[in-house]
């Protein structure tokens, strides 16, 4: 939604480390989508809109680095339009797109289009190309010319790479021109029927697992191919234990990498899933307790850069069904954030999650890191960290219901953002 | 007091010792009336069953349905192939097509685990589990237990080995459950690459030598090897499966002492059992076809005095 051309956040305590106010309590005048203004008082004109919340807060624009909006091809699960409303809503102001594997994005027109997608919401997007075309695992795509279009980096998403060769030679060709390949490491040949992490609750319930091997096997390989190379990765999303301490090995030898994980691997387990509860049915699988306190620190050491909401839309129809035959994968983008600020509040710090969901993945992906200082663009997100309220069918707006916490009481609420001259407040 | 503390059957682990006990008991009545000249009671004579069999089965479904008979139910059989409902029909709306008949009870086998649960909270009827994939099948485990009770008295410390394809089996599952809730102590035994990684997890020992496994135990249940189910090669072949697992007069005759054998059946006569074996008093086989009537009759029963009818 465009702007009021003049907007006042009243008393809102600013989460920025780039900034000289992190950690103050200011009133901000944006002004035709620039901070004009930030001071301990600044008295409203006529005309302005005053945003005035309670014990709010504001940080830089949050960016949702893993989003599976699944246009062109199965709109029916969730358009550009609806996901970046869902994004907005959630308090981000920048998306990753994952690429569409069904048609593939692997050609300069496809990141266009993503690219030119009108929508009215404060969300930059950012698609993401395919490696290999048709995600065939088998012949490089044209990279440099999606990279020219405005693709941020490169994957071929839920297809792993099974070919080492095609993936040590994108690694290589991406370098001249400074692009990323994001890894999603699943090894899928130890495990073709795998439905849930294999460990003694898959065991229990019968069903087929996913051992973290699965995982660890291509994380392995991708960073030996990198480090050959001398290019660069990111692991989209990280699960067990073992994989953090890899990358944090990894990353002391100075090899140029970075993960992310979801915010759900930071918040449930494989336990959840008893009673086979397919809404927690995802890939990579929710491992162990162990794994999910390893993931935890990971982030409070720095070892993983990135909290994603692994946003991935299915309509109903397809998930009414036994657990098996239900696809992996929830929707997450509007309650990520407000999910980190319930669960995970005795765990992280807010400057913690604000730099692993808003400043970390922007400097992965080299695109500008916004600040809360004045003569920025204004590109922020308000909330706090107190109010009730229920995430439900009403307030939902993914065209997906797929959620394990649909009809769940959330604490910390995102009250808008703004994005430039666009701005998107509920109050 | 007789009564059971769930409403439906799905899984050995929603069970308490007294239901166990509750159900035994009740197929003890059972087992006795189906032995008369009239083997059949008017109880459950105003109450219809529906066996929505999604998956091949011979024994279990005859055995349901008998034990349906036996108690003056109406049924309703149907049977489908689950390739031909996954492409049309779900299975909520296949059984809630059912159940608008007026059905009040589903007995259930399905190849997908879980498939039981999923139906129970789905649809606004009780349910029980015959079978779901890889999952359960805790009506044979409960008469495999029956069984072995009746031959032993107690299971109370006795030391049972399952033996075979425990990775896809949904009887070693129950077994497990069943076995471990009864007090007994619980081996598993099989090719390395069908025990699951962590089954010791469950509170089992795992062996993979036959001999030193039948040495330890008082009673095995051999398990069928699913011949069908070979899309990945887990041993290279029948013939070195039955080197290694199956179970032969030599064996049982180099062991000092007698132990009980179970199958589930059908058995695969030369591949994991003898006939010599599978014939020899020592086995209970059809000891255990004859008590699954009565223990299924038992749980029909229970089940249906829990049903919330108007």
């Amino acid at each position: 939604m465009k702007s009021p051309t003049e907007i006042i956040l009243k008393q809102v305590k600013v989460i920025d480390p780039n900034s000289a106010y992190h950690n103050k309590k200011v009133d901000i005048l944006v002004d035709n989508g620039v901070i004009k203004k930030i001071s301990n008082k600044i008295n409203p004109a006529k005309d302005q809109k005053l945003i005035e919340i309670d014990k709010s807060f504001v940080c830089p624009g949050l960016m949702d680095m893993s989003v599976d909006f699944q246009e062109p091809g199965n709109e029916q699960k969730e358009t550009i339009n609806s996901g970046v409303k869902a994004a907005a809503a959630g308090g981000f102001t920048a998306v990753v797109l994952q690429p569409t594997l069904e048609p593939s994005r692997d050609k300069l027109s496809d990141i266009v289009y993503c690219k030119e997608k009108k929508h009215q919401y404060p969300v930059d997007i950012f698609p993401i190309g395919a490696i290999s075309k048709n995600n065939n695992g088998e012949e490089l795509a044209e990279m440099y010319d999606m990279h020219s279009a405005g693709a941020i980096a490169f994957s071929d998403y839920k297809k792993p790479i099974h070919k080492s060769g095609l993936l040590s030679r994108a690694l290589l060709y991406v370098k001249n021109f400074n692009g990323l390949i994001i890894s999603h490491p699943y090894d899928d040949s130890i495990c073709t029927d795998g439905q849930m992490h294999e460990g003694v609750t898959s065991t229990s319930m019968g069903l087929p697992g996913i051992p973290s091997l699965a995982e660890e096997l291509y994380i392995n390989r991708d960073i030996a191919l990198t480090n050959y190379n001398e290019s660069k990765i990111h692991f989209n999303i990280i699960s067990s234990k073992e994989s953090v301490q890899k990358i944090a090995d990894s990353k002391n030898d100075k090899i140029n990498l970075s993960c992310g994980t979801s915010i759900y691997h930071l918040i449930f387990n494989d336990e959840d899933l008893k009673g086979f509860n397919s809404n927690f049915k995802m890939i990579p699988p929710l491992r162990t307790k162990e794994d999910q306190f390893a993931l935890i620190t990971g982030i409070k050491e720095g070892v993983i850069d990135v909290i994603t909401s692994n946003h991935q839309p299915h309509e109903n129809e397809i998930r009414e069904v036994e657990f098996p035959l239900s696809p992996f994968g929830c929707i997450g983008t509007q309650i990520a954030f407000p999910m980190a600020l319930t669960y995970l509040k005795d765990e992280l710090d807010l400057e913690t999650i604000v730099k692993c969901m808003s400043i970390n993945p922007r400097s992965i992906l080299q695109t500008d890191i916004p600040v809360i200082e004045e003569g920025f663009m204004a590109n922020l997100t308000v909330f706090d960290t107190h109010t009730n309220w229920e995430f439900n069918k009403e307030n939902n707006f993914s065209l997906s219901e797929n959620s394990p916490l649909l009809n769940t009481k959330l604490t910390g609420k995102v009250h808008g953002t703004i994005l430039g001259n666009m701005s998107n407040f509920s109050t | 007091m007789n009564d059971l503390s769930v409403k439906h059957l799905l899984s050995i682990n929603d069970l308490n010792e007294s239901d166990i006990d509750t159900i035994f008991k009740t197929a003890d009545s059972f087992k006795e009336i189906i032995n008369r000249p009239i083997k059949k009671v008017p109880t459950l004579r105003d109450i219809t069953i529906a066996n929505l069999f999604f998956e091949n089965s011979t024994r279990t479904k005859l055995s349901f349905e008998l034990a349906e008979k036996r108690l003056s139910a109406d049924i309703l059989n149907f049977s489908a192939s689950s390739s031909s409902v996954k492409k049309g029909e779900t299975l909520v709306d296949t059984a809630n097509n059912i159940l608008s008949m007026k059905v009040d009870l589903i007995v259930m086998r399905h190849p997908n685990p879980g498939a039981a649960n999923y139906l129970a909270e789905n649809t606004n009827t009780c349910v029980i589990n015959a079978g779901d994939g890889t999952n359960e099948h805790p009506t044979q485990a409960l008469l495999d237990c029956y069984s072995i009770k009746e031959r032993h008295g107690s299971l109370k410390d006795l030391k049972v080995v399952i033996i075979g394809d425990i990775k896809h089996s949904r009887v070693a599952l129950s077994n497990i459950y069943a076995l471990k809730k009864l007090g007994a102590k619980v081996m598993v035994c099989g090719p390395t690459t069908l025990i699951p990684k962590f089954i010791h997890k469950l509170g089992v020992d795992v062996e993979h030598d036959l001999l030193k496994a039948l040495q330890w135990c008082d009673v095995a249940n051999m398990l069928r090897i699913q011949l069908e189910r070979q899309d990945i090669q887990y041993f290279p072949s029948i013939r070195e499966y039955v080197k290694q697992f199956g179970l032969n007069h030599e064996v049982i005759s180099s062991l000092n002492k007698k132990i009980t054998i179970l199958h589930p059946g059908p058995i695969n006569r030369g591949v994991e059992i003898t006939s010599e074996v599978a014939d020899s008093p020592n086995s209970i086989i059809l000891d255990q076809v004859e008590n699954g009537v009565a223990i299924r009759m038992a749980i029909i029963y229970l089940l249906a005095g829990k049903l919330n009818r108007a």
